[in-house]
């Protein structure tokens, strides 16, 4: 099987997006296996930890994805792209 | 017995040695600002890097020729890690075992360190965005986590007597949730919490990558054949798949292999066919965490 790629267009969600991934997490919540992961994004550290533009939603499991695509209809922003 | 009972269970398994949970202990290794350091950046733990190499997409990496099996040796050393320059952020010597509901209501009830509290589980928020107030921790941990407001639910009392927290994970058990105990960072006790595959941190290495991050239970299931009438409440119950239902034979069968011992399907049970019985005395399955 060949390996999944899943993309988030973080200029359009997180860091340069206009919706807090904190408020939204749709993504999180349609995915049965879990593949996302929502955190704050590395290297802020000095200035706000909590900033909510700081806040990043990352594909870090792509191998358990089961391609149902159910992220990709759910994002309100259409940022998620998926490709093998 | 495994080799975290024989190097820190002083005879016995390493969760019922009272010394593991102990303030003296803690305050040994400074771990109040090794905590607050690891729980103010809980939820980047899984994209820090291990040895330079990101853990994004761990399981294709892991499945590499020769880096992955580098990189499991890096990882499952990190998970394992005693040294003296751990890391917090990448919550190095952070790992537990499963254990069943009888196990866990001991050590809350007599070993636990006050205080004890119950806060958000970071996992669920940071995998499935859901808040579900369901971990227990106690000891330095309560007093670090009180100070991080995104943990602590506020339309409830967080901080539990020993009988509240014992119900408290009673009501999680039997929900379904898997009770496990956690070493963070090892040999320091501080963590009791209801788990859930897939999206526990922990079960998610054990179970998708075979990083022993989770231990099996000191305990495995066993049924009683004429017992089981199969109504198949049990399978719903089991996070693990362990156990399937046959139709020709009109009961269940249980794949010993996949059984963590957690013991969550016995609440299921109406005909009294499961039992927990220690791993040791089960045919084959002695050592086998």
């Amino acid at each position: 099987m060949s390996k999944t790629k899943i993309r988030i267009d973080y200029s359009k969600c997180g860091e340069n997006g206009k919706v807090d991934p904190r408020d939204c997490r749709k993504c999180l919540e349609v995915c049965d296996p879990c593949v996302f992961l929502m955190h704050e994004a590395l290297g802020y550290k000095e200035e706000d930890p909590y900033n909510p533009q700081h806040w990043r939603i990352t594909p870090v499991w792509p191998s358990v994805c089961t391609r149902c695509f159910y992220c990709v209809k759910a994002c309100p922003e259409k940022a998620i792209k998926i490709s093998w | 017995m495994c080799d975290w009972c024989l190097k820190h269970g002083n005879g016995k398994k390493w969760y019922m040695n009272a010394k593991n949970y102990s303030n003296e202990l803690a305050k040994d290794l400074d771990l109040e600002d090794y905590l607050t350091e690891q729980w103010m950046n809980f939820e980047t733990v899984f994209i820090r890097k291990i040895m330079g190499i990101s853990s994004k997409g761990l399981g294709y990496k892991l499945k590499m020729p020769i880096i992955g099996r580098v990189l499991r040796w890096l990882a499952e050393r990190m998970i394992h890690s005693e040294s003296k320059n751990r890391n917090p952020m990448r919550a190095d010597g952070h790992f537990g075992q499963v254990l069943p509901l009888e196990d866990a209501q001991i050590i809350l009830s007599e070993l636990a360190a006050e205080p004890i509290m119950e806060n958000y589980c970071m996992c669920r928020w940071m995998q499935k965005g859901k808040k579900e107030a369901c971990c227990i921790n106690f000891g330095v941990l309560s007093g670090v986590i009180e100070k991080l407001p995104r943990f602590i639910p506020k339309d409830r009392v967080v901080m539990l007597d020993r009988e509240q927290a014992m119900e408290r994970l009673e009501e999680h058990n039997k929900k379904g949730y898997i009770a496990s105990v956690w070493f963070q960072p090892v040999p320091y006790i501080c963590a009791i919490c209801s788990c859930e595959t897939p999206e526990c941190g922990g079960l998610r290495l054990r179970n998708d990558f075979n990083l022993k991050a989770v231990y099996k239970a000191e305990y495995i299931i066993q049924l009683d054949h004429d017992k089981c009438e199969g109504c198949k409440a049990c399978v719903s119950m089991c996070q693990f798949s362990a156990i399937r239902f046959i139709p020709s034979i009109n009961r269940v069968m249980i794949d010993y292999d996949k059984c963590f011992g957690c013991g969550v399907c016995r609440h299921a049970c109406k005909f009294d066919a499961l039992h927990l019985i220690p791993r040791e005395e089960y045919p084959g399955f002695d050592g086998k965490y």
